[in-house]
């Protein structure tokens, strides 16, 4: 038998070269980088599915299941159609891909997003969709996802992490065997500190997969033809920080901004002159926000209920400079009340890191309540909520005084009044609106507010 | 031979750090004075996830966490009634608007979602009955009955025979399942109460255990007389 000290320093050694040998070839891979105008094929045809494939295409069947059951899809047939439609309508003819079954879905969530599920499922945000200008912008970012499942690059990035996680693993083996001196030295920082390096691969596709996908998304774009520069569009809208969140999730390990729109710019060169005429009735905005119209009015009410007030107002303001009708101006109405006592734009010095994190700070320790009272508590606070108010008294007015008027925005007054301490009037419109809307299913919580308010007006 | 000693008093200390954390239940000051009183509950679908970790990272287990979650749900109630003498009634009467109160749901654990980190941020602020989700809950369109409603929240990991393992040899979490539960009251939204029972052991097939920690978490809710 070995002494021990023998022993671990076999065993260090053993696991030091398969670390190193297992790194060597991530480190070139990491290197090289693809010429702009050699872009693969549209699919990845020398892709066999292996057991691990099998395992992530069952998790994705059952992803799917979930997002419908848990009332995170949006039930709009006719917007869910739209998408589809424009998702169709990017896959070449004919083609047929093993275990992929193409799905478009609109997500209920209010953060610019969207993703691709390796059994054919795209999903896109309701943030997403209120983003963006038109329907190529759109077509932009489903052709990219489109991307991510004919390559297969879901699959392709599982098998990586694996392995990575693995060297990741025998690292920690080292790192805990090591019986001293440089070997173990060096291993344990690589340990202790890696993990962050080898996370930023690991969320996320990787940015060889990522540059193919944006590349490959304008061929597709083109075919259908989609103006292609609006990938590089819907680029720089992406980058819209409205929160002071930077939560970029759409691209959040993607290549850089200036990165991506200096190569996409450089591979676009001549094909971005050939301009046909359906791709500038592709490009129209009035026309996508018809369609888009209702997706846009529940993600403000999203915005709304996830405390993203700013958000809200800026999408509420583009509806109703778009089409101001009772409904969409309730919409604002709305926006401005949820808005109280914040800025409606953040500073320059808000935008800044420092500034960003220490927001975030204060987000996870402090209730929308606590934020509101604290910020109340300052003089620009006041001027804010005062501002605020007027324009949400002023909207709602307006939506009442427009053709078809919505009986919420009676409800929105009602709980503004509440707000400022006008219990009177506040009754009065809360009972109008339960008169005007009988089967409200906020009746019970109207009604109860009402006998709080008669109770204290006694 | 000082360098064995030393690992092993260093796995036996990462082991227990991973695996053992102060388990606690908060009540809000209405609960304890017995100002309110829970009766009657609805259980909202419990969020419970659990992953597969082994050699090669973690992996899903979506089938398994749905499986779990529906199983804590039901435990959940089991242990309030057979406990504490409170009764769950059905989740949400039916709606002629079905899309809209998927919807209500899915936004109301949303927004406990949202509170939830500022709640374990600081827990002790429940008993100062500091957490509310407002009275938007009445938007559920529950049983007028129901008394409270109730979140759960769940995590959990389940380790391969390889990573069990490289688990003994280097350290590292045990298997375990974490759950974070909080009683909302049904007609205001003030949290009424907040526990995050938790045990070690493979999360998939401990049913004793899970009991067993329920039990422990909800120990401090006050026990109504049976009717």
């Amino acid at each position: 038998m070995f002494p021990r000290k023998l022993t671990n320093l076999i065993v260090a050694a053993l696991l030091y070269c398969i670390v190193f040998t297992s790194l060597c070839p991530l480190a070139s891979a990491q290197k090289k980088t693809a010429p702009v105008e050699a872009t693969p094929p549209p699919v990845n045809e020398t892709f066999k599915f292996g057991e691990v494939d099998l395992e992530v295409l069952e998790q994705s069947e059952l992803l799917d299941t979930k997002l419908e059951r848990d009332g995170l899809v949006l039930a709009d047939e006719a917007a869910n159609a739209y998408v589809r439609r424009v998702g169709q309508a990017l896959i070449p003819q004919g083609l047929k891909l093993e275990r992929v079954t193409w799905r478009f879905r609109i997500v209920r969530d209010p953060q610019p997003n969207a993703f691709a599920l390796p059994n054919g499922s795209i999903y896109v945000t309701t943030g997403l969709l209120t983003l963006i200008d038109n329907e190529s912008q759109l077509a932009a970012i489903i052709a990219h996802e489109l991307t991510h499942v004919m390559r297969r690059h879901t699959y392709v990035q599982n098998r990586s992490n694996r392995k990575k996680f693995l060297t990741m693993n025998v690292m920690a083996a080292v790192g805990a065997y090591a019986p001293g001196g440089i070997v173990g030295a060096v291993i344990t920082v690589v340990t202790t500190v890696a993990p962050f390096i080898m996370m930023a691969t690991i969320y996320g596709y990787s940015r060889d997969l990522e540059r193919e996908a944006d590349l490959k998304g304008i061929d597709m774009m083109i075919s259908a033809e989609y103006a292609p520069e609006e990938m590089v569009n819907v680029m720089k809208l992406l980058d819209t920080d409205i929160e002071g969140e930077n939560i970029r999730l759409f691209y959040n390990d993607h290549p850089s901004l200036d990165e991506r729109i200096k190569y996409l710019s450089s591979y676009l060169g001549g094909r971005a002159d050939k301009v046909t005429q359906q791709m500038e009735l592709n490009r129209e905005r009035a026309a996508y926000f018809q369609k888009i119209e209702p997706v846009m009015r529940h993600d403000v009410q999203l915005a709304i209920n996830g405390g993203r007030a700013r958000s809200a107002v800026y999408f509420a303001q583009r509806l109703v400079d778009f089409h101001a009708d009772s409904e969409n101006l309730y919409w604002l109405a709305e926006s401005y009340r949820a808005l109280g006592p914040r800025t409606q734009k953040l500073t320059e010095k808000e935008l800044t890191n420092s500034a960003m994190k220490d927001a975030q700070k204060k987000r996870v320790k402090r209730t929308a309540e606590e934020e509101e009272r604290d910020l109340l508590a300052t003089p620009a606070g006041q001027d804010n909520w005062q501002k605020h108010q007027q324009s949400a008294a002023e909207f709602y007015q307006r939506a009442l005084n427009a053709e078809n008027p919505v009986p919420v925005a009676h409800r929105g007054l009602g709980m503004l009044h509440e707000k400022l301490g006008r219990g009177t009037e506040a009754v009065a419109e809360y009972e109008k609106y339960l008169e005007l809307s009988p089967t409200a299913t906020d009746r019970e919580r109207i009604q109860r507010r009402i006998e709080a308010l008669k109770e204290k007006l006694k | 031979m000082k360098m064995p000693a030393i690992m092993f008093a260093l796995v036996v200390l990462l082991t227990a750090s991973g695996s053992h954390r102060v388990q606690a239940q908060f009540l809000h000051p209405k609960v304890t004075a017995k100002e309110t009183t829970i009766r009657t509950v609805v259980v909202l679908p419990a969020k419970v996830n659990v992953v597969r970790d082994s050699m090669k990272g973690p992996e899903g287990m979506a089938a398994e966490s749905d499986e779990l979650s529906a199983r804590v749900a039901t435990m959940v109630s089991e242990v309030l009634s057979k406990q504490k003498h409170v009764a769950t009634l059905p989740s949400t009467k039916p709606s002629d608007d079905a899309d809209q109160q998927k919807y209500n749901v899915a936004d109301f654990q949303t927004k406990f979602d949202a509170l939830l980190p500022k709640i374990m941020k600081k827990r002790s602020d429940v008993k100062q009955g500091r957490f509310t989700m407002g009275d938007e809950v009445l938007n559920l369109n529950l049983d007028k009955g129901a008394d409270a409603v109730v979140f759960i929240r769940g995590e959990g990991k389940k380790l391969t025979g390889g990573k069990t393992a490289f688990r003994m040899m280097v350290g590292g979490t045990p298997a375990y399942l974490r759950l974070m539960i909080g009683i909302v009251d049904a007609r205001n939204g003030a949290v009424l109460l907040y526990t995050d029972p938790e045990f070690t052991g493979d999360p998939t097939t401990a049913v004793d255990r899970l009991r067993n920690a329920l039990e422990k978490g909800f120990k401090k809710l006050p026990q109504i007389n049976p009717q």
